[in-house]
């Protein structure tokens, strides 16, 4: 069964502007809300950070909103709200984003903050300081999570020379270092409109829209062209580790290295996460969470990224289960995956599911416009991508997929990382004393703990799901 | 375009079982979305079982008269749809070509679910290793601390997923008579959300829910819940980054006439997007103590009082200080009124901004159904931005005088010491 999408389901009527300065922006007018969401895509990211920069990227991040000699200390949030509207931002590995939701009737301060932060963010070092804090804090409550030291000991050896080896937040001792020259240097060296796109998405008045575009962004200048990173060469065989954590419940994530996202590999590794382990009709589930009822749940992820990425299988176990027997189960289905393909009436199903997902990234205007920025970004025929994606879906045959798997999911080629529960000091009773006001004398700092993070997968009740990729703002 | 224009078209039809059926008209959706919410809490549960409404939740997709829960999953797929239980009924959305199929599939897993024993069995272990490991989670520890602080012996003190032991007690027989017994149509709600014309959509509605019969038992009144008279302090050691603090106390319905004045306080003090709320502003921005902070009271306000909660994840070294300006925040909140000009930007965040929860069919099948239990008027998004306008710099003093107990505070921690 196919779902009858409609014609602009997947490529709406897009109007392209494209400036002197190699800033492209997508207009998409629609209703009936009188809403508009715009999604300034920048090509930077923790994968153009050097060794004693990392984290600069999400930092620099945090930084573009404190401020521009337009927009004070503060102003871009109040501005925000007088539009009626929320702003929020992410970083990953290859972009950052940065995105309003607006009232449609006060919604341009958005491009006048999007211009004048391009090039004009202030960088104040009295901000530069107390945002360090509020980094170092961001990364200290990932380094809590049950997932993200796992996730990030994945990648760091799945890419052991590419920049996707470091956490996109970055290291604690390299963050501690940063000077506020430091990122006023990174900051000028990437920011510009060759590096940018804007996709605006609602109820826009296009040829106004167009025109502001023009004035603001028409003028800023060029950044320097991006780089391209080192080649990550093809691994010599399975890596593995066993994390120590303070966490009760033992984790299990696989890597493997794969393609570039938009290219055809890409695609079939889609279908083919979702035959592993993205319902409860998938190889994974059905083996490890019904049939052995060894794990709680277990999930599967492609992320392709704009140098090759990376695919990954997350299983949380039951209490007491063998580590080696939900390991074997793995590799079993994984290699009947590599043998037999995914069957025909499976392939109609899990189509069905990627075509109804694309639909409901239509449901706000912001998820449109971040879907349109994506692939502007991160595909090299950039939105117009959309249109092939589900014709590419469909001409994937059984042989096709079969293939893909084989060639990217061999485990002499993995990452293999067990997170294991650590034998703990018994813990302390809480303490409670009855009181009117608090008067609790500060107690010591602990000494952090040196373990890698990456704004990445948390669990989930029922599922071990992956948030949203990159770390936010706010 | 002024959100001024915003009309909702939403229509309803009460069947003779009591159920009500609401129809939400959203011309031009690709998609669609039903959600079924019955008469039933959580403080329903047998207290001798804590989790079993929640278990019943969790199994309602295990397995129905007509299928097994892989071929229930199949057909949900099949329609590219998502469908979830939960304890008052759950939800289905789908692409719109699909609501007819989607609409009895929901029907089928809310009214007919068998809870076979194997599945069940599997369920209950899922849930309590989920359990275990948010017994990790320094945040949800300290939450379960702050809420059973504040609410007691009350149904609300309780985890909604039970405990280790007492999920373990848990049969296929007491989910079939927690089904039986509460998910009954008098006074429950199946509301749909599409581009469909009034008319169809209730009809059939009405086709797929009209046989729905039987009636609950009269629920037992709950315990009344009260302010405490003293404030506490309770900190859980455990060995973590960050010190995730609570502090607050119990807060008000969604029925109280000051709801949206508190609202609007909420927005000034600690709920407001980004830095613009005092508590982000001053504790993260200013200060740098954190990533996460908030603070409100209308937030959680329901059926039953909601909490007043101000939370803060920091490191430990800064839990004092982190303290220290919460409670400074809420004197000042108390004592002094907002300046006109805050007050005026919370004014033009919530009126532009209350548009954006009517984007999804979800959420407008979840707004309807609001509108009809709370009373609020299936017009009332006309009304809410004049209600938010006519709030003063005085009413939002007084409520906070009046809402605001700093000496009645529990304060809660766990995690970093």
């Amino acid at each position: 069964m196919t779902i009858e999408m409609l014609p602009d389901v997947m490529l709406p009527d897009v109007d392209v502007v494209e400036l002197d300065n190699g800033f492209r922006a997508l207009l998409v007018e629609r209703g009936p809300l009188p809403v508009v969401a715009s999604v300034l895509w920048y090509q930077v990211g923790s994968r153009d950070e050097h060794t004693g920069e990392t984290g600069l990227s999400h930092f620099l991040e945090h930084m573009m909103f404190k401020g521009t000699p337009e927009f004070g200390k503060g102003q871009i949030d109040v501005q925000t709200i007088k539009m009626g509207g929320s702003n929020n931002a992410f970083t990953d590995n290859d972009s950052t984003a940065y995105y309003f939701s607006m009232a449609a009737d006060r919604w341009e301060t958005a491009l006048e903050i999007e211009a004048s932060r391009m090039r004009g963010c202030l960088l104040d070092p009295a901000e530069f300081a107390s945002e360090k804090s509020v980094v170092l804090e961001e990364l200290a409550q990932g380094e809590d999570e049950p997932w993200r030291p796992l996730y990030q000991a994945v990648e760091s050896m799945l890419y052991m020379t590419h920049p996707y080896h470091h956490p996109v937040i970055g290291y604690k001792e390299e963050l501690e270092r940063l000077e506020a020259a430091d990122m006023r240097s990174y900051y000028e060296r990437h920011y510009g409109p060759n590096r940018a796109c804007l996709t605006v998405v609602g109820a826009i008045d296009k040829k106004r829209t167009k025109k502001r575009i023009k004035e603001l962004f028409g003028g800023i200048p060029r950044a320097e062209e991006r780089q391209v990173a080192i080649r990550e060469p093809q691994p010599l065989g399975e890596r593995r580790i066993t994390m120590q954590t303070p966490h009760s419940v033992t984790r299990l994530c696989i890597g493997f290295p794969t393609c570039r996202m938009g290219e055809r590999d890409d695609y079939a590794l889609d279908l083919i996460a979702h035959d592993l382990g993205n319902s409860k009709n998938s190889r994974l589930y059905k083996r490890l969470v019904v049939k052995d009822q060894t794990v709680t749940d277990v999930s599967v992820m492609n992320e392709t990224r704009q140098d090759p990425g990376g695919f990954f299988i997350l299983a949380e176990l039951h209490p007491g289960v063998s580590q080696e027997k939900v390991e074997k189960a793995i590799r079993e289905e994984v290699l009947a995956l590599t043998k037999d393909g995914v069957p025909e009436r499976d392939m109609k199903r899990i189509r069905t599911q990627i075509e109804s997902s694309f639909l409901f990234q239509n449901e706000t205007a912001l998820d449109l416009a971040m879907k349109l920025a994506r692939f502007e970004a991160g595909t090299p025929n950039g939105y117009r991508t959309l249109a092939d994606v589900l014709p590419t879906y469909e001409s994937m045959s059984r042989k096709e997929l079969r293939d893909t798997a084989a060639k990217y999911l061999q485990f002499d080629r993995s990452v293999v990382v067990w997170g294991v529960p650590t034998p703990q000091e018994p813990a302390k009773p809480a303490r409670k004393k009855k009181a009117k006001k608090v008067a609790k004398k500060a107690p010591k700092k602990r000494a952090a703990k040196k373990v890698a993070t990456k704004t990445k997968p948390v669990a989930k009740k029922k599922a071990v799901k992956k948030k949203k990729a990159g770390s936010k703002t706010k | 375009m002024s959100q001024s224009t915003i009309r909702l078209s939403i229509a309803e039809r009460q069947l003779k079982s009591g159920l009500t059926l609401l129809s939400v008209h959203n011309p031009g959706a690709q998609t669609f979305a039903c959600v079924t919410s019955l008469d039933v809490r959580i403080a329903d549960e047998d207290p001798a079982l804590p989790g079993v409404a929640n278990m019943v939740g969790e199994c309602l997709d295990e397995g129905t008269s007509k299928h097994s829960a892989l071929e229930l999953a199949t057909a949900t797929e099949n329609l590219g749809a998502m469908m979830e239980g939960n304890h008052r009924g759950g939800v289905v959305m789908c692409p719109a070509t699909q609501q007819k199929k989607a609409t009895k599939l929901l029907r089928e897993m809310v009214l007919e679910p068998t809870f076979p024993a194997r599945e069940v069995k599997r369920v209950q272990a899922e849930v309590m290793t989920e359990i275990q490991a948010e017994e990790d989670d320094p945040r949800t520890v300290a939450g379960r601390l702050f809420r059973k602080e504040i609410y007691g012996n009350h149904p609300l003190g309780r985890p909604m997923h039970g405990s280790v032991e007492s999920v373990a007690a848990i049969k296929p027989k007491h989910l079939r008579d927690y089904h039986r017994t509460w998910f009954r149509p008098a006074k429950g709600y199946i509301a749909a959300s599409g581009p469909f014309e009034h008319e169809d959509m209730l009809d059939r509605l009405e086709r797929s829910f009209g046989s729905f019969r039987g009636k609950a038992p009269e629920k037992a009144p709950l315990p009344k819940l009260e302010l405490a008279k003293t404030g506490c302090n309770v900190h859980k050691a455990m060995p973590r980054e960050q010190v995730h603090l609570f502090l607050g106390h119990l807060g008000v319905r969604r029925t109280d006439p000051d709801f949206y004045k508190l609202s609007v306080m909420d927005h000034i003090l600690g709920s407001g997007p980004g830095f613009t709320s005092r508590c982000s502003r001053k504790l993260r921005d200013e200060q740098g103590l954190c990533y996460s902070v908030s603070a409100g009271i209308a937030g959680s306000a329901g059926e039953e009082p909601g909490t007043f909660t101000a939370y803060i994840g920091t490191s430990a070294e800064h839990r004092q200080k982190a303290l220290e300006g919460f409670l400074a925040e809420i004197d000042t909140i108390r004592k002094e009124p907002p300046s006109e000009a805050e007050l005026q930007d919370v004014k033009d965040y919530l009126t532009g901004s209350f548009v954006f929860a009517l984007e999804r069919n979800s959420n407008l099948a979840s707004f309807a159904i609001r509108a009809r239990r709370f009373n609020l008027g299936f017009d009332f998004i006309e009304h809410y931005p004049d209600m938010i306008r006519s709030v003063t710099v005085e009413d939002i003093r007084e409520v906070a005088e009046k809402h605001l107990h700093p000496d009645r505070l529990a304060i809660i921690s766990a995690g970093a010491s």
